[in-house]
């Protein structure tokens, strides 16, 4: 079923995102979201305790992986204000992993049973979670799909329950904002 | 009357000038600070434009980018801002008047401002994460250099009329020192000629004066010569008639006393004749020098010890005159100076050549020429003014009664008229007294 409404999603990226990739061998609409999950990056602030000056940021893929080269290339494109960008593929959310997790800045899980993992494991911690669209699980950043448009909600309330600070800009272009309390 | 630019004037047109250039400077800096201002407004303005959209051009959103871009739209002098994705394709722009290249090359676009023909382009990247992903256009109006100039045109008014006043005050200013420096001269002169006429006036009159008594004394001096000469006469026959036998010793002696005084009253007459210019006159051509020389010793004994005497005979000039009325004047000068020193003192005889263009001072009817001058100087009492104003009349004098017969200045006066020459004094009471004869020089040829 997913995967049916991907290949029609993709078919409509093909047809409405054409012009914008020139790569047709990978799949629009992921090459896409690629590209989205490098560039959250400088839009986001990370307490210092967690990140310090000039440590890479690390983006990780946990579980299967929709993405494949298209984020390598769009890792190298990017810019993440002269800190390296560093993609980390991880298989499961074992204990052992818990603690890798814990250490990337952006954890991304793409299908619904390691989201849910991934969002418990990572709870008030300083990662910003990364969930895909079609799913109930919603991450800090959940990309949603808008007249097959690649688009995002954020959830930023939790974000201030783990320390991360979005930039009003990003906020201001996500679809749907679950807006911090008042007096944080 | 030739025309003068006065002082005032230089300074008016200068401050006139210097308002004028310092009011156009003014009003360039302000533009050249209005264009530079403008420049940094709307850079500002592309700067933040390049900063709130560079989400939505890292994202692609283009609904966000052009509420950015439009919101731009209240500022009025702006005519386009675009918004230029990381492929420099045109992603979000409003227009209004001016059009924005639909494409731009980021790597080799110049980031400057470009001024050119009343708008102004500005184009900032638009970075994220340290990369450029992107840039911003905006174009905006200048305005135009009529509505500039206009600005400044009440400035320009302003300035204008302070100069045409300062300018006009200057006018007005040299103008009136003009008039009242040419008035100052005027009334510099007329005083002079006023002072000048007075002066010829009382030596006219004082010529006048010695002119009357001249003709005056004269005659009678020439009649009593006359009937002096019948006395006379008539006393040497008488002599002659009685014969010693007759006349005793005793009546010899008033014979004698009368020839004596009719000899003093021949004498006198001889003197007034002299003041009247009536006397005979033997002239020859002399060097005045020479007079004096032979006359030094003679001098130095009717002067005394008391007095020093200096002589500076520098004239080379030949005059015509009578020698012994000549010695006669020199040695009643020096008894005059002699008389005014009674402590003693210095005599100064001295003669120069001259050339004279106008009358010395207390000279009148003066006839311009080279003269030959003889000065009598000493360094006694001097004389009052009211003394120096009669010092040529006949029969006056200061000295005490039976010492001088007041004939002395009024003889040397008319003789040196009668040898048509001039005669000036000039006295300082306590200083001094010097006495100036001045007589015609004769060429050399006539010796």
């Amino acid at each position: 079923m997913r995967r049916a409404l991907r290949s029609w999603l993709v078919g409509s990226a093909i047809l409405l995102l054409g012009p914008l990739s020139s790569r047709a061998q990978d799949p629009l609409e992921y090459t896409v979201k690629a590209a989205y999950l490098t560039k959250f990056v400088p839009f986001i602030n990370w307490p210092e305790q967690q990140l310090a000056a000039g440590a890479p940021i690390t983006i990780c893929i946990v579980g299967e992986d929709p993405f494949g080269l298209s984020l390598d290339k769009a890792a190298a494109a990017a810019g993440a204000g002269g800190r390296p960008l560093v993609i980390r593929r991880i298989a499961t959310t074992d204990t052992a992993e818990t603690q890798i997790l814990a250490r990337c800045q952006i954890a991304y899980a793409g299908d619904p049973l390691t989201s849910l993992d991934v969002i418990d494991a990572l709870k008030g911690k300083p990662v910003v979670t990364v969930t895909d669209s079609g799913m109930r699980a919603r991450g800090v950043i959940s990309f949603v799909m808008q007249d097959n448009h690649v688009r995002f909600d954020i959830d930023d309330a939790a974000a201030e329950k783990s320390g991360i600070h979005f930039s009003s800009k990003l906020l201001e272009l996500a679809r749907a904002v679950n807006r911090r309390s008042e007096n944080p | 009357m030739r025309r003068r630019v006065g002082w005032p004037m230089i300074v008016a047109l200068l401050a006139a000038a210097f308002l004028l250039t310092a009011g156009i400077a003014i009003a360039r800096y302000e533009d050249q600070l209005y264009s530079t201002q403008q420049i940094r407004d709307v850079t500002e303005q592309a700067q933040i434009l390049a900063a709130s959209v560079s989400a939505a051009v890292s994202f692609g959103d283009r609904a966000a980018a052009e509420e950015y871009v439009n919101a731009l739209k209240v500022n009025p002098e702006l005519r386009a801002a675009g918004v230029y994705d990381g492929s420099g394709k045109l992603f979000a722009r409003f227009f209004r008047g001016s059009t924005l290249p639909a494409a731009m090359a980021l790597s080799s676009t110049n980031w400057d401002a470009l001024t050119s023909e009343g708008t102004l382009t500005v184009k900032v990247p638009v970075s994220a994460g340290g990369k450029t992903i992107g840039a911003v256009s905006v174009i905006a109006t200048t305005e135009p250099a009529q509505r500039r100039l206009a600005r400044y045109i009440g400035l320009i008014l302003l300035v204008t009329m302070g100069a045409l006043v300062i300018a006009v005050l200057g006018f007005s200013q040299a103008a009136i020192s003009n008039r009242a420096e040419q008035l100052a001269q005027v009334n510099a002169r007329l005083k002079q000629e006023m002072d000048e006429r007075q002066k010829t006036e009382e030596a006219l009159r004082q010529s006048h004066k010695m002119e009357a008594i001249g003709q005056l004394s004269g005659g009678i001096a020439h009649d009593f010569n006359n009937l002096i000469m019948i006395a006379k006469g008539s006393l040497g026959l008488l002599r002659k008639r009685l014969g010693p036998e007759i006349l005793q010793p005793r009546a010899e002696q008033y014979l004698v006393s009368a020839d004596e005084a009719l000899d003093r009253a021949a004498a006198l007459t001889r003197r007034i004749l002299a003041f009247s210019r009536r006397q005979p006159l033997s002239a020859q051509a002399v060097h005045l020098g020479g007079v004096i020389a032979d006359m030094n010793a003679l001098i130095k004994h009717s002067v005394g010890e008391g007095v020093k005497i200096e002589t500076v005979l520098a004239a080379r000039w030949q005059t015509l005159c009578d020698v012994s009325q000549m010695e006669n004047v020199i040695l009643n000068l020096a008894i005059n100076a002699r008389d005014a020193m009674p402590d003693g003192g210095v005599l100064t005889i001295e003669t120069r050549d001259v050339s004279l263009a106008s009358a010395p001072p207390s000279v009148a009817e003066f006839v311009p020429g080279d003269y030959v001058a003889l000065s009598v100087r000493d360094t006694g009492v001097g004389m009052s003014e009211e003394v120096l104003q009669r010092a040529f009349d006949p029969f006056f004098t200061t000295k005490p009664l039976g010492k001088g017969t007041g004939l002395g200045l009024s003889m040397t006066f008319g003789y040196v008229r009668q040898s048509n020459g001039y005669l000036a004094i000039s006295s300082v009471p306590n200083k001094g007294t010097a006495i100036t004869i001045y007589m015609p020089r004769i060429p050399e040829s006539d010796t």
